[in-house]
């Protein structure tokens, strides 16, 4: 009983910011399965029931709110032409400074794009003011902002952070919906090391618009940052580690000026991010999983999930093996632009029924219904394509390589490689690997050392039945 | 010229409408009933004009003071010399007299063939649309085998080849003299399996020798099949002018194949219909060679110039659009 209560208070929470957010609001990553969410900043228009959505506040965050109110803050986006709202997250002072923490995600739009964007922040007494973005860190989700008042002393980021204990309490801050400002309770139940940058598991509500507030202990150090939650799941929500930001605000201080344009910053930390995914990815050899007489490679850790599927119990004359492996996780850039990713999938087809000409039929379907994106997009150029037959060590196929540029990031690019087996009338190998966001050098090495290690076993059966 | 003389009426396209025989001259022309030559067209007065001997030899058109005039070469005329080919109009009747001696052009020789005719060509043509729609579904149906499949795909594809060819055939009868519906549908069905073949003829060279351009292009050669049916259906309905619909199915045809071009252009810019040739057959057919995986990551390397020039350029889509297609 409770638990169906639950899942539809949560439902009709989706259901309003979904309906209420402006198509400029982050959109939820379509990709892989299951989608683990950035809370798009949220303009909601408040509904009655939405309240009930966050659970009574215990007496320690009764204190905790009234001693940290002063230093919360709502960060806001606005258009520059008309200074009307385009998306809104919170943030928090650091000590008794000017600087704020907030999440990448919340200052995207005028990190990319300061002509048509502008900041505000918003305290909880109504004040407000102009921020200026002073270091972003794309990576981890973080961004240091300098605002036009300071702050009481509350939060503090000490060289020495608190040490966290499973099942803690946390205290999660932030205006949900752009709601009006509030604190969640919550529990601390680790670090998630599923997307490729550590996280902490956060067993409490994080609503849209709670992006960028402050997650603290009972005794009031700052444990991390809102950052996202599962749609798919009940109360499991994500914050950066505050180390991080403790980082970027060291980083921040040194700080001379600040760079009117960031998208050089932000190529360089993509720069960075693919060389270590990709170093990660590939200083051991992909390991081999057998489909039919192949052998593909896959990469299976904790960043990267393959799930299977096959159609054999269906009562039709070919069978087919699906296997795919995609990290869960990527790097927000805008609200249209998700990268440094790297996904394969392998298709095995087969068919002692179909005869030569007509599975020929069926595998060029399948070949054929592959999409390597638009020309149209104002974030990726279009791609240009090379196709071959191949041969590695063991196996000739038919392959086809795709490149996108990042029309905004010099130097990143999306590959992907196509692959068809072709030394068997009766039996199909199809794989197809994308790496998001890399440089030209290792998207080469990635498509490559994926090409080469697609094998045949030599004992082979022929066609038919596995 | 001489007796006796034959007046004809003309359609706009030099067809003649109707003939009569006048044995002597003068000839007098007009709606009134006591003309030799009697016209049925408001347009024109009750005494109209006349045809007279010019004393040498020839004929001499003569306007009797008719209110819309005798109209020859655009312009109005009050006397019109007659040779066996001047047209003059009177009212909206476009006529010229010709004499008993005037030449006729040589006996053309008979190219049609009059035993492929009616129900022949037209069970044919059925069949062979029959078959193509039904080789067309067999080869696409990975499924198990539904006879009702066969059955549907055959009737859909023969309901539109007798509309196809019934939109010709009346044309036919309106232009020519007979409907000619047999020959109309023998030609769809020649058209369908011709692309049936062209389709696995040209996706199993490509992948043979490795030309990806004929399935790039491929859509152009269907263009070009339409085309020549086109042609040969206007050479049924008038098989005296093969140069003229030779001319009007080329341009239609470039016409076809630059709407697809553009068309491609427009949708994904670049002209080909395909990214990559997406055909795997079975091994037997390959006879071009495999390349060694640095061959083709040789291109890989080329390719960035192209996609890098491009990236300068700035997309036309929209700023906050999701990018799609990744999946």
């Amino acid at each position: 009983m409770k638990f169906s209560t639950l899942a539809l208070l949560l439902a009709g929470l989706c259901a309003a910011s979904a309906q209420a957010a402006p198509p400029a609001a982050p959109a939820a990553p379509a990709a892989s399965s299951p989608p683990a969410v950035k809370p798009p900043p949220a303009t909601a228009a408040p509904a009655a029931t939405e309240h009930a959505a966050l659970p009574p506040p215990s007496s320690a965050a009764q204190k905790l709110y009234t001693a940290a109110r002063a230093d919360i803050l709502q960060v806001r986006v606005l258009l520059k032409n008309g200074r009307t709202q385009s998306s809104v997250g919170s943030g928090f002072l650091i000590g008794t400074g000017d600087l704020v923490v907030t999440n990448y995600h919340v200052v995207s739009q005028f990190a990319l794009d300061p002509d048509t964007y502008v900041g505000e922040w918003v305290d909880t007494s109504g004040k407000r003011g102009n921020v200026e973005l002073l270091a972003v860190d794309v990576l981890h989700d973080l961004a240091v902002v300098r605002v036009s008042r300071h702050g009481t002393g509350f939060f503090k980021m000490p060289a020495q952070l608190a040490e966290l204990t499973q099942g803690q309490y946390l205290y999660s801050m932030g205006n949900p919906l752009d709601l009006g400002f509030a604190i969640s309770e919550g529990a601390y139940n680790g670090v998630v090391t599923r997307s490729f940058y550590d996280q902490l598991m956060f067993t409490g509500p994080i609503n849209s618009g709670m992006s960028g507030g402050p997650s603290v202990t009972a005794g009031g150090d700052v444990a991390g940052i809102n950052v996202s939650k599962r749609l798919d799941g009940e109360l499991v929500s994500f914050l950066v580690p505050a180390r991080y930001a403790q980082q970027l605000l060291a980083q921040a201080a040194q700080l001379v000026k600040p760079p009117r344009d960031f998208k050089p910053v932000v190529t360089a930390q993509l720069l960075a991010h693919q060389d270590a995914m990709l170093a990660r990815l590939l200083e051991t050899p992909l390991s081999l999983k057998a489909m039919g007489p192949y052998r593909v490679p896959v990469r299976e850790s904790e960043q990267m999930r393959c799930w299977g599927r096959s159609n054999v119990k269906a009562d039709k004359p070919y069978t087919i093996d699906n296997t795919s492996c995609a990290m869960e996780s990527a790097i927000f850039i805008s609200g249209a632009l998700q990268t440094g990713q790297v996904s394969m999938r392998h298709e095995f087809l087969r068919s002692s029924e179909l005869g030569a000409l007509r599975f020929a039929e069926l595998a060029s379907a399948s070949f054929k219904n592959e999409s390597f994106g638009t020309y149209k997009s104002a974030h990726l150029t279009g791609p240009h394509c090379t196709e071959q037959f191949v041969k590695n060590a063991t196996l000739p196929l038919r392959a086809v390589v795709c490149v996108r540029a990042y029309r905004k990031f010099p130097g990143l690019y999306d590959f992907a490689l196509l692959a068809a087996s072709t030394d068997e009338p009766l039996m199909n190998l199809q794989s197809r690997i994308d790496a998001r966001g890399v440089s030209y050098a290792n998207g080469l090495r990635v498509t490559r050392t994926f090409l080469e290690a697609l094998t045949r076993t030599p004992s082979a059966r022929l066609a038919g039945k596995p | 010229m001489k007796a006796p003389y034959y007046i004809e009426i003309l359609a706009a396209n030099g067809d003649v409408q109707q003939r009569q025989r006048i044995d002597s001259l003068p000839i007098r022309i007009g709606r009134g009933y006591g003309n030799d030559f009697i016209l049925d067209d408001a347009h024109t007065a009750a005494e109209h004009a006349m045809v007279e001997d010019d004393g040498e030899g020839g004929l001499l058109l003569r306007d009797l003071g008719s209110h819309n005039g005798v109209i020859h070469a655009g312009a109005r005329r009050l006397e019109v010399a007659l040779t066996g080919n001047t047209i003059v109009r009177l009212g909206h009747t476009r006529l010229r007299v010709r004499g008993a001696d005037q030449p006729v052009a040589p006996e053309r020789s008979d190219t049609t063939m009059h035993g492929w005719e009616g129900t022949r060509p037209a069970v044919a043509g059925l069949a062979m649309i029959a078959v193509s729609a039904a080789f067309a579904n067999w080869l696409g149906d990975a499924e198990n085998f539904e006879p009702i499949s066969y059955l549907m795909i055959i009737a859909y594809a023969m309901a539109g080849g007798l509309v196809w060819a019934s939109i010709w055939a009346v044309a036919n009868r309106l232009f020519g003299q007979t409907a000619r519906f047999g020959r109309h549908l023998f030609i769809i069905g020649c058209g369908l399996v011709a692309m049936e073949a062209w389709e696995l003829a040209s996706s199993m060279a490509a992948y043979a020798l490795s030309l990806e351009a004929l399935t790039a292009y491929g859509r152009h050669m269907f263009i070009v099949i339409v085309c020549a049916m086109v042609y040969f259906h206007l050479c049924t309905i008038k098989p005296q002018h093969p140069r003229r619909f030779a001319l009007v199915s080329t341009v239609l045809a470039i016409v076809g194949s630059t709407l697809i071009l553009l068309s491609n252009l427009q949708a994904s810019g670049r002209l080909a219909d395909e990214l990559y040739m997406p055909l795997l057959y079975p091994p037997v057919l390959r006879v071009s060679p495999d390349h060694p995986t640095e061959a083709l990551f040789k291109e890989v390397q080329s390719l960035q110039k192209g996609v890098d020039s491009e990236r300068g350029k700035g997309g036309s889509g929209d700023e906050e659009s999701e990018d799609d297609g990744e999946e």
